[in-house]
């Protein structure tokens, strides 16, 4: 290679160089101007209630936070998600049976929230639920437990 | 009224229409027209050889373009708001419903329509050289069309879209490594909530159709370009004219190429294409032809009034549904897609990373593969019967599928024929 050609090549180099990196870095600044900073969304941690409020016997459906409360004479407190590990569509519990059914592709859970039928790849979440200060139950969806976690109140 | 005759003759710049010369100005002093040739083969209009059903697709696309920017004037992408619209267009706009049911039934039918013109592409061999890359082209835009059609279901805010789309976008995160962070980014957070629909909407709009717009066009220029429309096999001619090069032709021209003889004078077209402007040269093959106008485009012209009419009678007697209000606490049972990811749907109900994710992505990269695998240069059905053996089994195989994700899956996705009534269903 003579002196021209290496600085044919060079100028070659410097130019794919400067053009893919100012395409990467456009194209790597577009997605994370898409991932949002904020998300405006309810929060994952947030009090349920007294409990109190809550009977004993089939678990409560909280419509809004998409969850399950248990609560057991003997044993006490446990939340467990209502979104089916499949596809996200929310389950229902059936108390003729005790299990949970998904409606979109018929996944059937057993109480304890194991998988027993159908394409649910995971069992269903179990949520932390501790008592707050003011003596409301506290649900934090960001941490998930057993599902023999209880809490006695 | 010397005066108007040159203002027209101003605009129109072409010979009578009476003349040949006339005719073949119309098409190539046009922007619009001058995509068609000046002429065309008359074996290459016969319905029965395309169904027409590339220009019904466009055609369609058209009709869904011009009731999508009149549905915007009355539709806001926020989550309350956007359902309400959709009431008020149902109910208080004049001609909402109408509009609306035309948008629904076009979308519908080019899904349809694109499918059936690469069944069409297919069958007759039309993708093989030099069209190949056109193939590859035309299966981005049957991906683009479901894109369009996936976007624009959940702007009803209804019931039904939130679910397809909550269903629908799950599919995707299956895809390992980046799935959950590519639904994240498609819904702009965690569940299907305002920011996706803005997004959807966003794509729905904008994104997409200017993709579309862009890769028809591309579609069409390479349609003249790899030689016209492809004409039916038993119609064939031997190969024209190599191409003429300036010099000897390079050892790897990929096209049969002879150098250009010296006693002969070239127009520049005739040593970039081989041929000149008129894609007719021989003499029986200009028998074969007659002029665009009017034969093409009256044929043309009928195509699109059959298919508006269509769309519009469609839209008179049936209305696209709207159920009540998104409640993303309440999953409707069953929970579906829209029809046409049916049949992907009834594979996640049996595996959500093969079925969704491994299927889907194997059989748009074997399509989009075809040209390049199937190297039998014959379109003669008879040279070709595994291949067609073969797609015809995945095009059966499809139809199956959407058709029992359709009708015969019922309550909790269980198998129950459409002859069967389920009360209640299971709750």
């Amino acid at each position: 290679m003579n002196r021209r050609d290496f600085f044919k090549f060079s100028y070659g180099a410097v130019g794919v160089t400067a053009l893919v990196s100012a395409v990467g870095v456009s194209l790597a600044a577009v997605i994370r101007f898409l991932m949002p900073n904020v998300f405006y969304e309810p929060p994952q941690s947030f009090k349920i209630g007294d409990s109190a409020d809550f009977p004993f016997g089939p678990p409560t459906f909280m419509v809004d936070e998409k969850i399950f409360v248990f609560r057991d004479r003997d044993k006490g407190f446990a939340v467990a998600s209502a979104v089916c590990t499949h596809l996200g569509c929310t389950v229902a519990y059936f108390s003729s049976d005790q299990k949970f059914h998904c409606p979109c592709h018929g996944s059937v859970f057993a109480a304890d929230g194991s998988v027993q039928h159908g394409p649910a790849p995971r069992a269903l979440e179990w949520f932390e639920v501790t008592q707050a200060r003011d003596g409301q139950l506290r649900v934090d969806k960001d941490k998930t437990v057993p599902s023999s976690y209880r809490l006695m109140v | 009224m010397n005066l108007i005759r040159e203002i027209w003759q101003s605009i129109v710049r072409r010979d009578p229409l009476s003349t040949d010369k006339g005719k073949s100005e119309l098409v190539f002093l046009n922007v619009w027209l001058h995509i068609h040739p000046a002429k065309v083969k008359k074996e290459n209009m016969k319905f029965r050889h395309s169904f027409y059903l590339g220009f019904i697709t466009f055609f369609l696309f058209l009709i869904l373009v011009t009731t999508g920017i009149a549905l915007m004037c009355y539709y806001r992408p926020f989550p309350p708001q956007a359902y309400q619209d959709m009431k008020d267009l149902q109910f208080v706009v004049f001609m909402g419903p109408f509009l609306r049911n035309m948008h629904r039934w076009a979308a519908h039918g080019m899904v349809v329509c694109v499918f059936l013109h690469m069944c069409r592409v297919f069958y007759t061999g039309s993708y093989k050289k030099p069209r190949q890359f056109n193939w590859v082209i035309g299966v981005l835009l049957l991906l683009l069309t479901l894109g369009l059609s996936f976007t624009g279901y959940l702007l009803p805010w209804d019931q039904l879209a939130y679910w397809a789309i909550t269903v629908g976008t799950n599919i995707g995160s299956y895809a390992p490594l980046i799935g959950g962070q590519l639904r994240e980014l498609l819904l702009g957070g965690h569940s299907v909530g305002e920011a996706a629909l803005v997004r959807f909407y966003v794509l729905h709009v904008a994104v997409l159709p200017s993709l579309m717009i862009l890769l028809t066009i591309v579609h069409f220029w390479r349609v003249r370009k790899d030689g016209g429309l492809s004409r039916p096999v038993w119609k064939l001619k031997p190969a024209t004219d190599p191409l003429v090069t300036i010099g000897a032709p390079a050892a790897t021209a990929p096209l049969g190429a002879k150098a250009a003889s010296a006693t002969k004078t070239y127009g520049l077209m005739e040593v970039v294409t081989g041929k000149p402007i008129f894609e007719t040269v021989t003499a029986e093959e200009e028998e074969d032809t007659v002029f665009s106008y009017p034969y093409a485009f009256v044929r043309e012209a009928v195509t699109l009034m059959a298919t508006v009419t269509t769309i519009m009678v469609m839209s008179l007697f049936l209305n696209a549904p709207l159920e009540e209000l998104a409640n993303p606490a309440k999953t409707p049972n069953p929970a579906k897609a829209p029809w046409y990811f049916l049949g992907l749907q009834e594979l996640v109900s049996h595996s959500a990373l093969l079925g969704g994710v491994v299927a889907p992505a194997l059989m748009v990269l074997a399509l989009i593969a075809i040209p390049y695998i199937d190297r039998n240069p014959s379109r003669r059905p008879g040279d070709r019967k595994w291949v067609l053996g073969l797609f015809t089994f995945f095009v059966v195989a499809n139809i199956v599928l959407i058709v029992v994700g359709t009708f015969f899956r019922g309550p909790g996705w269980a198998m129950v024929p459409p002859w069967v009534h389920v009360v209640g269903g299971a709750e």
